[in-house]
């Protein structure tokens, strides 16, 4: 008598279902957890409109412009990667995970040179030219820091997790079959640009 | 080989093309000029603007869920549970907006 056992999860250890749903669930909880910011700084803007609008003319739209592009394309890149290896074509897929990254980066960088500026200008909070400035524009500088860093930290996880998906793509740990941690990256991916696009015209585009 | 099976037909999912990503990406990137072009260049139509700033945002938002995170192929569930959570947080907003008009 060989009885076979077998586990409900029938022994894989894997259950993209669940795997996924798990993933959404966390999406909401980012959602609300940006959602609550913009609702602070809907409050803050609608008192202090003038001085939102003054201090918006310290950040380069066209840098903005220019990392909204970026974003949206490796939005496109993380999606096509998922495409690609559902195919069975592991090689595109890492090419496009790379491109993604690649695109992450450059992101990083744009930023880096941003925050320098204002660093150099003294804006950021606790800074002598900070101290100096009215309450509204404090209030944006406050938000604007908080807000699109806690975004670049965002960012930076994201690209941390698509890296570890490239290498468990090489090892085969992630493959046509088994791809549930790639989806749930580029989730994440999705859920990082789905924010810098109310980000964008709420801190660069108010003119 | 019951097992094997679930697992290939849990799999059997919708393969969006890569054209298909391509067209999503070529509107979203459209959609972003016409809002910055908006900003840039309409500066005379200061609320108008901000609202339509944020109309546009929310027409990208909901391209890339739809298209990018897949929610278009995925089962409804994922389309219901989204929908309650965006409803939760326009209730937020309007109770927001309600205590600071009522000042």
């Amino acid at each position: 008598m060989n009885h076979h056992f077998t586990l409900p999860n029938s022994g894989h250890n894997y259950d993209a279902k669940a795997s996924k749903m798990g993933m959404w669930l966390f999406l909401y909880t980012e959602l609300i957890l940006f959602g609550g910011l913009f609702l602070v700084y809907m409050v803050y803007r609608s008192l202090n409109q003038d001085a939102f609008l003054l201090a918006s003319f310290n950040l380069n739209v066209w840098m903005g412009t220019a990392n909204t592009i970026v974003l949206l394309t490796s939005s496109m890149t993380v999606a096509m990667a998922i495409s690609a290896l559902q195919k069975g074509d592991s090689k595109k897929s890492i090419f496009l995970l790379w491109m993604t990254i690649l695109a992450a980066l450059f992101f990083l960088v744009v930023k880096y040179f941003e925050w320098s500026a204002k660093f150099e200008h003294g804006l950021f909070p606790g800074m002598d030219h900070f101290n100096q400035l009215p309450n509204g524009e404090k209030l944006y500088f406050n938000l604007y820091f908080f807000m699109t860093g806690l975004h670049g930290l965002h960012v930076i996880v994201g690209g941390i997790f698509i890296v570890i998906v490239v290498f468990k793509i090489k090892s085969g740990k992630v493959n046509k079959d088994r791809y549930q941690l790639l989806e749930n990256s580029g989730l994440y991916w999705h859920l990082v640009d789905l924010i810098w696009i109310y980000l964008f015209p709420l801190f660069y585009l108010i003119h | 080989m019951k097992n094997q099976h679930s697992i290939e037909e849990s799999h059997a999912e919708h393969i969006t093309s890569y054209r298909e990503h391509f067209g999503t990406w070529v509107g979203l990137i459209l959609l972003t000029l016409m809002t910055v072009f908006i900003s840039v260049f309409g500066a005379d139509l200061r609320t108008i603007t901000v609202a339509t700033a944020l109309l546009i945002a929310s027409v990208k938002a909901l391209v890339v869920a739809y298209y990018f995170m897949h929610l278009k192929y995925d089962p409804r569930i994922y389309r219901v549970l989204i929908t309650i959570v965006m409803s939760l947080f326009t209730v937020f907003l309007i109770m927001v907006i309600l205590d600071y008009l009522t000042r």
